[in-house]
């Protein structure tokens, strides 16, 4: 469905302005989590099909026509492996975080730029 | 046959089960941990072998029961076999050298690293692009986890931001991938078909690319890769650079069909510039971990544009540069890494530490020389193989790019080394090291010690001869321990044999030069027998030197000479280095040294093709070269042969090499320059070049004669004197190749044979001066004539040869000179020489005056002989020289048969007299003239005056000097200052403060360009993003 592509893309831009712009460590990640909200969004409205069924072999779906009568399955079954591995990322940045405030008692992006050059 | 499937399987099961085998104990938990490990390997090296060997089918593994792409499936070939057997190496022999942390560390540690590398396994195998996704998120995760292996502010904040750039970059990635579905509605790779695809189509495989593209850390999008580098854990961090890094590129490797040419082409660009600027701010870095960092994202970079640009190459091509380039990053930089954690000196002007240990000092070298892909490791021939297939696809400018990175590449690698070595101030501090560390790192010096003899023998059928500097340098380094002077006995022995192997092989011109080398190297190398103490590792590298030099007389085509051209360059690196203030010396002669490589490498590789059964010496003047070519490959023999413009690194690497070592290459390795612009003037005698190059060649070497005079004047240091009388000697013979003439060619042949006596003589005469005095300065010496009665003959009839008075042969060579040049209406020209021939006499006589005349000097009361080893090769060089000017026809015949095979005489020789179109010269006469009027009055004076009374030094009047007076103020003291004076703004070292200035800029811009990297999250993902977009932007232009 266009709208929620739309809305996905619009969330996807939205969380990466935040991580961009940001500078608590915190709201940087939940700009990573917009983001990939939006993406998730992305994935399900592209499988998408306008007056199509879930995608379940049952009393409203005979096998033999499954394929004109229900929804692509397959992104719908990217989305929930992709959502698990967002998750998992999200967890090792909060708990970077934590770890990272217990040596510096700062949230502050620009207090981590020790490094460069 | 084990399907590769269960390396997965079994990773994920002991994954889970791992921390409940923990809980009876960490013993059962790590031998299960090794366990899998090997198992992966094992499983690979059967696959690999049975691809390769057995010759199998690749097989692909369907899963859940359906049949691709219904299903996931795996694909198990040659290549997937080849980086997953490296793969998995690394991996088990990290967990190896991570043992100690790995036992205290809490299980999850042992748990994550499994996962990731069932994640690089499944990454590399997988054909289903969402699959790819998955893998690359899970070795990811455990990589950012296991990042905290040592956790400290510095491990902690750069992982954040990996984790921010990685996150950001797998979410396009994720895009690209969701929308190629949605426009193939295929997953798998094999199925896809990107040409019909519409332009959304191409955006999102342009996505899909540049989110593994950005994986591999192009510039300037891989801030938070360098940050990962320099703070990770050794261990951590050498999987994460190698294991990693190979998996992802060959994901990159996988999409690459998919992606349309023009983006692929772009791609390869952005590799190159990364390669490229890489190496120019690595020349910045202090730090021993970034500094690998910024090596390790320029050889990715390297791995790109080499994989790019060779799509159209013959397979064995392209396998060769990939996989070389490829093993040869995996390998070196593990290794290089893992000494980083040993040693544990952040700053590589720590490094000195090393000393301590000199088996890891090896290794440390080892693995350097691999990196910088210096011969015989793998990315030596890859770089080879590369260069010359640029040039054959017209890519020019890429070609030049990629040798100037990898200058740079060794310019910091080697600053690094020479710091490692060289520390004069050691501290106290000893590396604490364990087995368990040093081990895995000696095996895989190993690996990559074997890989060339499998390269060389089935890519190539070389013969094996062409190790034999390798393997003499081996063999020495083993049997090192025994005393110095039987190894010097085992090194003259072994120059014999290989001198009898090789005599067969040779003629003419070949023969000719094995003479100075082999002959000429034997001779001076009976002055090493004079070191005490073990020399450790000292007759290894003269023998490679050596050993080279002669194989470049028998190598067959451009490869073979280049293979022993650079060990040339290498060994004689390392013995400059042994020298004790040589580490900024021996540094430069390397970097231009390797400069003249590549140059000579890149006219190689503009030259035709010659017959591979031939020896290129002959084969290379049968063909008609291209003007670039020979323009190319003069600039590398004038740096080779250090002339003027690029005679910087001869004072000081002459000056601080040890003193028999200085004799050795002023006596012989300043020779092969020579040979090579004498083969090339052999091929433009017969197919003349469209410009006449070598009027300008001939140009340069006038000028480095008279400069190198002038400057010899003003030295005084004496070794710095010779230095620069070197460089002006060589301009004569340069010039005289230049000519391309018959005369001017046996005039050069003459003048090198000649300088091998007494360049030889006079080196070895006054390293036994400095042995005696322990200084260089001339100013601090005098007198020395009866106290060093035997040295003082040599000097003297040394720099009667240089100087070309009558009656020894340098006389013959200045006939020669100047009747070639007025034979050739080269007016001007002889008239400079002349003239250079007159300032010679300045330095020549400040040498024998400040040395050996005058006073003694009161510290040098005691002073003895040079010793007999010293002694004893003067004496041969004395007897050779009085032998040829006696008889020159002895040398003059032969000379004149070599060079009459290539163009016609022009001289006749009859008996001892030697007649050209001007007029003639009759060697032997001369010497009799001479010696009756030199010994008549001699003979006369002693018989008439009868009683003489023999003075004592104070028995004097004190004319102009008093023996004690400060040594400043003596006349030996800048002797020609008022010479100096007259030479006014001539005087100023203009072409050292242009070299000074290179190095200064290219310094600079490796430091402009490194301020990209602020070190702050946020902004690399900012350069994530605007990469993409400009990357977008210049691809629809």
């Amino acid at each position: 469905m266009i709208f929620s592509l739309i809305l996905g893309f619009i969330l996807l831009i939205l969380g990466i302005s935040m991580m961009l712009t940001r500078n608590n460590l915190i709201k940087i990640v939940i700009g990573f989590s917009i983001m990939d909200t939006g993406i998730h969004l992305i994935i399900v409205s592209i499988g998408y099909i306008r007056n199509r069924t879930a995608p379940i072999i049952d009393a409203a779906v005979n096998i033999k026509d499954a394929t004109s009568q229900v929804v692509d399955p397959i992104p719908s079954a990217l989305v929930l492996t992709a959502i698990v591995i967002g998750l998992a990322v999200t967890a090792v940045m909060l708990s970077f975080i934590v770890e990272m405030y217990k040596k510096t008692k700062s949230l502050s992006i620009d207090d981590y730029q020790e490094l460069k050059w | 046959m084990v399907n590769p499937i269960y390396i997965i399987i079994l990773s994920l099961i002991t994954g889970f089960l791992l921390s409940i085998f923990d809980k009876i104990g960490r013993k059962l938990s790590m031998t299960i941990f090794y366990g899998v490990l090997s198992f992966n390997l094992f499983v690979m090296a059967i696959w690999f072998y049975r691809l390769l060997v057995v010759d199998v089918t690749p097989l692909l593994i369907n899963t859940a029961g359906f049949v691709a792409p219904i299903s996931i499936n795996l694909r198990m070939g040659l290549q997937e076999a080849f980086i997953l057997l490296f793969s998995n190496f690394i991996a088990l022999f990290a967990a190896i050298y991570l043992f100690k942390k790995f036992k205290k560390a809490k299980i999850s540690s042992l748990v994550l690293y499994l996962i990731l590398s069932m994640g690089v396994n499944g990454l590399v195998m997988t054909r289903d692009l969402f699959n790819i996704f998955v893998f690359l998120e899970i070795v990811s995760i455990s990589t950012f986890a296991l990042i905290t292996l040592e956790k400290n502010l510095k491990s902690l904040s750069a992982g954040f931001k990996y984790m921010l750039a990685g996150g950001v970059v797998s979410t396009f990635f994720l895009l690209g991938v969701i929308f190629v579905y949605y426009f193939s509605g295929n997953l798998n790779l094999d199925f896809i078909n990107t040409g019909t695809f519409n332009n959304l189509g191409m955006i999102a495989v342009f996505m899909m690319s540049l989110g593994i593209f950005i994986e591999l850390k192009p510039f300037p999008a891989n801030g938070w890769a360098l940050d990962v580098y320099e703070a990770t854990d050794s261990g951590i961090v050498s999987v994460i650079a190698v294991v990693n890094s190979a998996a992802i590129f060959y994901v990159f490797y996988k999409i690459m069909p998919m992606i349309p040419n023009n983006l692929l082409q772009l791609l390869g660009y952005a590799g190159l510039l990364t390669f490229v600027l890489s190496s120019l701010m690595g020349l910045k870095q202090e730090n021993a971990k970034r500094l690998l960092g910024y090596s390790s994202i320029g050889q990715m970079g390297l791995l790109i544009s080499a994989v790019v640009f060779t799509t159209n190459a013959p397979e064995f091509i392209s396998i060769l540069i990939v996989g070389g380039f490829l093993v040869n990053h995996l390998l070196a930089k593990a290794g290089l890494f893992w000494i980083t954690g040993i040693v544990k000196k952040e700053k590589i002007a720590d490094w000195g530490v090393l000393n301590h240990s000199k088996p890891l000092l090896i290794l440390f070298g080892l693995l350097l020389f691999a990196l910088a892909s210096l011969p015989p490791f793998p990315g030596f021939w890859a770089k080879w193989e590369f260069i010359r297939w640029l040039i054959m696809e017209k890519m020019t400018v890429v070609a030049v790019l990629v040798l100037i990175g990898s200058l740079c590449e060794i310019a910091f690698l080697f600053r690094w080394f020479n710091l490692a070595v060289k520390k004069e101030d050691l501290q106290e501090s000893q590396i604490e090291t364990s087995h368990s560390m040093n081990l895995p790192v000696a095996f895989l010096a190993g690996v990559l010690a074997v890989i060339p003899v499998i390269i060389m023998k089935y890519f190539y059928q070389i013969d094996l001869i062409h190790l034999a500097p390798v393997i003499a340098l081996i063999v020495i380094f083993i049997i090192e321990i025994i005393p110095s002077k039987i190894k010097g006995i085992l090194s003259l022995i072994t120059l014999g044999t290989y001198g009898y192997y090789l005599y067969p092989l040779l003629s003419g011109l070949q023969l000719f030069f094995a003479v100075i080398f082999i002959i000429g190297g034997g001779i001076i190398l009976i002055s090493t027998f004079n070191r005490k103490g073990l020399n450790q590792n000292f007759y290894g590298l003269l023998l490679m030197m050596i050993l080279s030099l002669g194989n470049l007389l028998i190598a067959k085509g451009y490869l073979e000479f280049f293979l022993n051209w650079e060990f040339m360059t290498i060994s004689s690196y390392l013995l400059f280095l042994r020298g004790k203030n040589a580490r900024n010396s021996s540094f430069v002669y390397l970097i231009f040294s390797i400069a003249g490589a590549y140059l000579l490498m890149l006219g190689f590789a503009f030259a035709p093709a010659v017959s591979s059964d031939m020896v290129l010496l002959k084969s290379i003047t049968q063909i008609q070269l291209p003007l670039v070519s020979i323009i190319l490959m003069s600039l590398g023999f004038l740096i080779k042969s250090g002339s003027l413009g690029v005679h910087i690194w001869v004072p000081d690497a002459y000056a601080e090499a040890e003193d028999d070592v200085t004799a050795l290459i002023a006596g012989i390795l300043s020779k092969v320059g020579i040979l090579g612009f004498f083969v090339l003037a052999v091929s433009a005698i017969s197919h003349k070049p469209d410009i006449d190059i070598f009027y300008w060649i001939g140009w340069i070497g006038v000028l480095s004669t008279i400069i190198g005079a002038f400057l010899a004047v003003f030295q005084e240091d004496m070794k710095r004197l010779l230095a620069y009388s070197s460089m002006s000697q060589i301009g004569y013979i340069v010039a005289s190749v230049a000519m391309l003439s018959h005369l001017g060619l046996v005039t050069a042949l003459y003048l090198s044979f000649n300088h091998l006596l007494f360049k030889g003589l006079i080196f070895l005469a006054i390293a036994g001066v400095i042995y005696r005095t322990k200084t260089r300065n001339m100013y601090e010496m005098g007198g020395l004539i009866k106290k060093m009665p035997i040295s003082y003959i040599s000097v003297l009839i040394g720099i009667i040869a240089v100087s070309g008075v009558p009656p020894l042969s340098g006389f013959g060579s200045k006939w020669l000179l100047y009747s070639a040049f007025i034979e050739k209406g080269w007016y001007l020209q002889s008239g400079v020489l002349f003239f250079a021939s007159a300032v010679s006499f300045l330095y020549l006589y400040r040498l024998i005056h400040s040395v050996f005349l005058g006073q003694l000097k009161y510290e040098h009361q005691n002073v003895k002989e040079a010793p007999i080893w010293f002694i004893l090769p003067q004496l041969i060089f004395i007897i050779a020289l009085m032998t040829i000017s006696t008889f020159p026809n002895l040398i003059i015949q032969p000379l004149n048969a070599i060079v009459g095979n290539y163009i016609d005489s022009s001289i006749v020789i009859d008996g001892y007299k030697v007649t050209s179109s001007l007029g003639y010269w009759n060697g032997n006469q001369v010497m009799m003239v001479t010696m009756g009027v030199f010994m008549v009055p001699l003979l006369l004076l002693l018989l008439l005056i009868g009683k003489t009374q023999k003075v004592k030094q104070f028995n004097i009047v004190f004319a102009a000097e008093r023996p004690e007076s400060p040594q400043t103020t003596h006349v030996a003291h800048n002797m020609y200052a008022h010479y100096k004076k007259v030479l006014g703004g001539w005087g100023k070292p203009r072409i050292l403060s242009f070299w000074n200035g290179v190095a200064e800029w290219t310094h600079s811009l490796g430091n402009l360009f490194r301020q990209f990297y602020t070190g702050n999250g946020q902004t690399y993902i900012l350069h994530i993003i605007l990469y993409m977009v400009v990357l977008y932007i210049i691809l629809g232009v």
